[in-house]
């Protein structure tokens, strides 16, 4: 990653950006989050297939905004997400640079968002085999088999909002769950509480969810709620043909288009 | 603390047949912060009201559940009587004890349970109630008319009379439509010029009514009372001040052989134009597209010879924004072409032509000085030929509806070619005779009867050239489908009304809906005929529906009037039941994270974006806004806003939870 650690340096002492969000070596074999704001501490960066962490989630935070102009190391994934949160006002050329790293971990250095969405573009979500393969036995299970299984999965939940912390699109500064006048969302982390807090979240981020697993991967009890929101890609490529994050705001649920099917409602 | 006031009607015995009305006023009076609760046969009567506000006046209320009818029905009255009690009227809700209840329920136990369940809702709700305050918002009392047929003419002139300004805008040179082609008109055979053109003066002289021909509109924003328009004023390449209409020009311009819009293709014009005699304003415009001097860089014969000196040829399109408080869309409709249908031989045949041909060749100031002459060789035609329902009924060819005025017209064309051409023979083929209006009837069976138009029940099925004769091949279904073949000189289809090609787009502009048709929808077919789905904004002629002429001015009128209501007011009042995104104490300022999902989401484009500034003028956040001039209060944004920061006034989230959890609570 010499061209990525030069670039840092550079975009550093040149005072382009304030902070080049990264990754670097963490304890044991894992890696995690650097915020490099001294050019001397661009060395530290690293990037190999350990790199899954989804780094957009950052770019939100208002800690790291105050500091200024940011550039960031940005997989696929987080190009993805960048593209929605840039399609939601949260982030855009003025305070944000991509420094992309293409699914052959080149790195491609963006002008603009522009340039960001046209790269995206060039590939689909596509949910792995492992997880369709899932899908697709939930789907044969009865309705009182895939309670039993969503009960059994979501009842362990503690809500500790690890899956929300480190979700990019999961930025609001209140979220519906902490709302208490009134507290639609059951507080206690019981079979009713977790549900609902559950099902809210995947009815949130339906059409915006980019599928980076960043949610999945956080969860300390591994439950897989990224199962709901591949569920939610798939009915939104049966009923609104697809989603793919863009610049133009055509909200995949907010939107109207004319060729939207909508079989559900016929 | 609540002092809750319930008023149980019986509504004669509508609601008391299946309600113990009695054991539903006795249980509410003992729910927490109910003061008073009562049960009465006619809440809405005078006694009944009454009732109502001496008990406010009397027990110091603080809300009312009026527990009857439909709000539908009479929430206003209930309303008034808290406001005339010193009561917010928005403290006053309404259960409803029969549509919801007593009507769709036997008499019984679970009957009064249910009465009894809808007026703990209501307690539990209007606890949560505020004041609230109608919204006023000021109107400005222009008009802006689109299309100047004869619908956009009588609109205008109708709401100019109120004394209210107008403006006009016409894509055409001149204002008239499609009536200004007529040659005579049902069911009277008046000359279509001379009684519409001095409507025509009229406008162009009215002081209230300021016309812009050539001119469309570009955009519009706003809401209700508040609209601003962009108009294009496409340029005309003359100085109107200075031209005279002399129309010198128009003679001497070399580019003679334009088809002319206004005769159909029947005749020619030239560059520099005006579309007919009598147009409004008289005065030409350059169609750029076939001017030499645009195309070559060379000619300006026009400019040498105009006496004044009027000629423009570098004016460029002008961009006018006005403000405006309501419109009125009257952009009529077109026909289809013959080139629309392969079994007439797709425009092919010169003498196969469309219901608005035949009129120019009927009208003296047509091409043939309103003699019937066939365009290929201008033989007076022996024998012709009318088909109604020329792509019309015909869900083939995706037109399943009628398009009303063809069985008039054609009635008309061959009565007029029985007048003009003695001893000619004139077919009419038709599916059904559609003649419903005063004096149509009588006016096809004169055709028939006294004219001698032979009409005959059954379709065409082709149309083909042999010996210099049009083949009409049908079949008379009166006759058990016998063959029938007409040698015919000329033939005219009576083309379906469709849309104007543009339609979708201008409706898209203007937020208004739209059939599949293309035609602008109304907002009920009955109730609301001249009304569209957006506030403001209203429909007058053949835009809505293909219609004849009685019937576009009478929508023309009908138009002209909801705009004088409209501007009978110096403010339009509205219902505040419209959404609100809340507001906090810096440095939160609101919950709102401005992710502007509601402003793709609100059907109405009612969310706007505020930018919160510090004292240096920079944007610290910028949030979401709803504009309550344009909100109608439909919750949308409500159910999309994921950090709950959108609030509909009167349908808070506080408001809804406890309504559930008022049904779902023991008690
Ligand atoms: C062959 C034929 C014969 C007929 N004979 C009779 C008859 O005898 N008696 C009778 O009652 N009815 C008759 N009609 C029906 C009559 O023509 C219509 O009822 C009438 O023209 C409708 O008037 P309108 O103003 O709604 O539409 P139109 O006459 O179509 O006028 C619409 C105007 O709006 C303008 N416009 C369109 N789009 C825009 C835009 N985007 N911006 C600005 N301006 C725009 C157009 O240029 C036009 O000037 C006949 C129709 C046909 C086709
Ligand atoms: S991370 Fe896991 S345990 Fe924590 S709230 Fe999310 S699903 Fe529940
Ligand atoms: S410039 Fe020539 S072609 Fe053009 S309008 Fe004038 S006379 Fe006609
Ligand atoms: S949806 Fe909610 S959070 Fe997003 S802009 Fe609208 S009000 Fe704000
Ligand atoms: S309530 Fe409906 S109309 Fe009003 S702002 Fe929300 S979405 Fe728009």
């Amino acid at each position: 990653m010499v061209d990525l650690i030069k670039r840092t340096k550079e975009l550093l002492e040149t005072s382009e950006v304030k902070v080049v969000i990264g990754y670097e070596q963490g304890s044991g074999n894992k890696t995690r989050a650097l915020f490099v704001e001294k050019p001397e501490d661009a060395d530290k960066l690293i990037f190999d297939s350990r790199c899954v962490q989804n780094l957009a989630a950052y770019v939100t935070k208002k800690e790291i905004k105050e500091k200024g102009k940011m550039a960031i190391t940005a997989t696929l994934p987080v190009m993805r997400s960048i593209i929605q949160l840039a399609s939601e006002f949260q982030v855009n050329d003025s305070n944000l640079l991509v420094l992309g790293i293409t699914p052959e971990s080149k790195m491609i250095e963006f002008k603009n968002l522009v340039e960001v969405e046209a790269f995206v573009h060039q590939f689909q979500i596509e949910i792995d085999d492992r997880n369709k393969e899932m899908l697709d036995r939930l789907e044969k299970m009865t309705k009182a088999e895939r309670w039993k299984f969503w009960i059994d999965e979501l009842t362990p939940c503690f809500k500790c909002y690890a899956c929300r912390a480190a979700c990019p699109m999961c930025y609001c500064s209140r979220c519906t769950v902490d709302v208490n006048q009134p507290q639609w969302i059951p507080v206690s982390s019981d079979e009713l509480g977790n549900l609902e807090w559950h099902i809210m979240r995947a009815i949130h981020l339906t059409g915006r969810c980019i599928d980076c697993d960043a949610c999945y991967n956080a969860c300390p009890l591994a439950i897989p709620i990224n199962l709901l929101t591949k569920k939610m890609l798939v009915d939104a490529k049966e009923h609104f043909g697809g989603y793919q994050p863009s610049l133009k705001g055509d909200h995949l649920m907010s939107t109207y288009k004319p060729d939207d099917k909508e079989n559900f409602i016929q | 603390m609540s002092k809750i006031g319930v008023f149980v009607c019986h509504c004669g015995e509508n609601i008391s047949a299946t309600v113990d009305c009695a054991r539903v006023a006795e249980t509410a009076g003992n729910y927490d912060g109910v003061a008073f609760s009562v049960d009465y046969k006619y809440m809405c009567s005078d006694p009944g009201q009454n009732l109502i506000k001496n008990a406010i006046k009397e027990q110091g209320l603080t809300g009312v559940v009026v527990a009857s009818c439909s709000p539908r029905m009479h929430e206003p009255t209930f309303r008034k009587a808290c406001a005339e009690a010193g009561l917010n009227p928005f403290m006053c809700e309404m259960a409803n004890l029969r549509e919801h209840c007593s009507w769709v329920h036997e008499k019984g136990e679970a009957t009064t349970e249910k009465a009894i369940d809808l007026v703990r809702i209501l307690v539990e709700k209007v606890k949560y109630n505020h004041s609230l305050n109608e919204i006023k918002v000021p109107v400005t009392k222009t008009a802006l008319v689109i299309g100047g047929g004869i619908a956009g003419i009588q609109a205008s002139l109708d709401i100019a009379n109120t004394g209210h300004k107008v403006i006009l805008i016409e894509k055409d040179p001149s204002i008239g439509g499609h009536m200004s082609q007529l040659s005579e008109t049902f069911p009277t055979l008046d000359c279509s010029q001379c009684i519409l053109t001095p409507r025509m003066v009229e406008v162009a002289q009215h002081p209230n009514i300021t016309l812009y021909t050539y001119a469309e509109l570009e955009s519009l924003e706003g809401f209700i009372g508040n609209f601003k328009a962009k108009i294009r004023r496409k340029s005309k390449s003359i100085d109107e001040k200075l031209c005279t209409g002399c129309g010198l020009c128009t003679t001497k311009c070399p580019v003679k052989k334009i088809p002319s819009e206004f005769n159909e293709g029947l005749g020619k014009r030239t560059a520099i134009y005006v579309p007919f005699p009598q147009a409004v304003p008289n005065k030409p415009v350059i169609d750029r597209a076939n001017c030499t001097y645009y195309i070559k860089g060379k000619c300006k014969v026009c400019e040498i010879v105009c006496p004044t000196g009027a000629i423009r040829f570098d004016q460029e399109d002008q961009i006018m924004e006005v403000e405006i408080g309501a419109i009125v869309i009257a952009t009529g409709f077109t026909v289809k072409q013959p080139d629309f249908f392969p079994e007439y031989g797709y425009g092919k045949f010169p003498d196969v032509i469309t219901g608005l041909q035949f009129e120019r060749l009927a009208s003296a100031s047509g091409p043939t000085l309103g003699e019937i002459r066939r365009p290929s060789d201008g033989k007076i035609p022996e024998k012709i030929v009318f088909l109604a329902c020329a792509g019309s009924r015909d869900p083939a060819k995706g037109i399943p509806y009628c398009s009303k005025i063809c069985c008039m017209y054609i009635a008309k064309h061959a009565m007029l070619y029985q007048h003009k051409v003695h001893g000619g023979k004139s077919y009419v083929f038709y599916m059904d005779i559609r003649a419903g209006g005063k004096q149509y009837e009588e006016f096809v069976r004169r055709a028939i009867e006294d004219d001698g138009v032979n009409y005959v029940r059954g379709r065409v099925s082709r149309i083909y050239e042999k010996n210099g004769k049009l083949i009409v091949a049908g079949v008379d279904t009166l006759l058990n489908a016998m063959p029938v073949e007409i040698d015919a000189d000329m033939v005219v289809l009576a083309t379906a009304g469709v849309a104007n090609e543009g339609a979708e787009e201008l409706a898209q502009k203007l937020h208004v809906s739209y059939d599949p048709y293309k035609f602008f929808a109304e907002a009920h077919p009955k109730l609301k005929p001249v009304e569209t789905n957006t506030a403001g904004i209203f429909l007058a002629g053949a835009c809505q529906a293909p219609r004849d002429i009685p019937e576009s001015v009478a929508m023309a009128s009908g138009a002209a009037v909801k705009v004088a209501a409209l501007f009978s007011k110096d403010e339009l009042t509205r219902e505040p039941i419209i959404a609100v995104v809340n507001r906090q104490a810096p440095p939160v300022y609101s919950s709102c994270v401005g992710c502007f999902l509601c402003v793709s989401a609100c059907p109405y484009q009612a969310i706007e974006k505020e930018e919160i500034k510090n004292r240096n003028g920079e944007v610290i956040k910028s949030i979401a806004k709803v504009n309550p001039g344009l909100c109608q209060g439909c919750g949308t944004c409500v159910a999309f806003c994921r950090t709950k920061s959108i609030d509909i006034q009167g349908y808070t989230n506080e408001q809804m939870y406890t309504e559930v959890m008022a049904l779902l609570n023991e008690y």
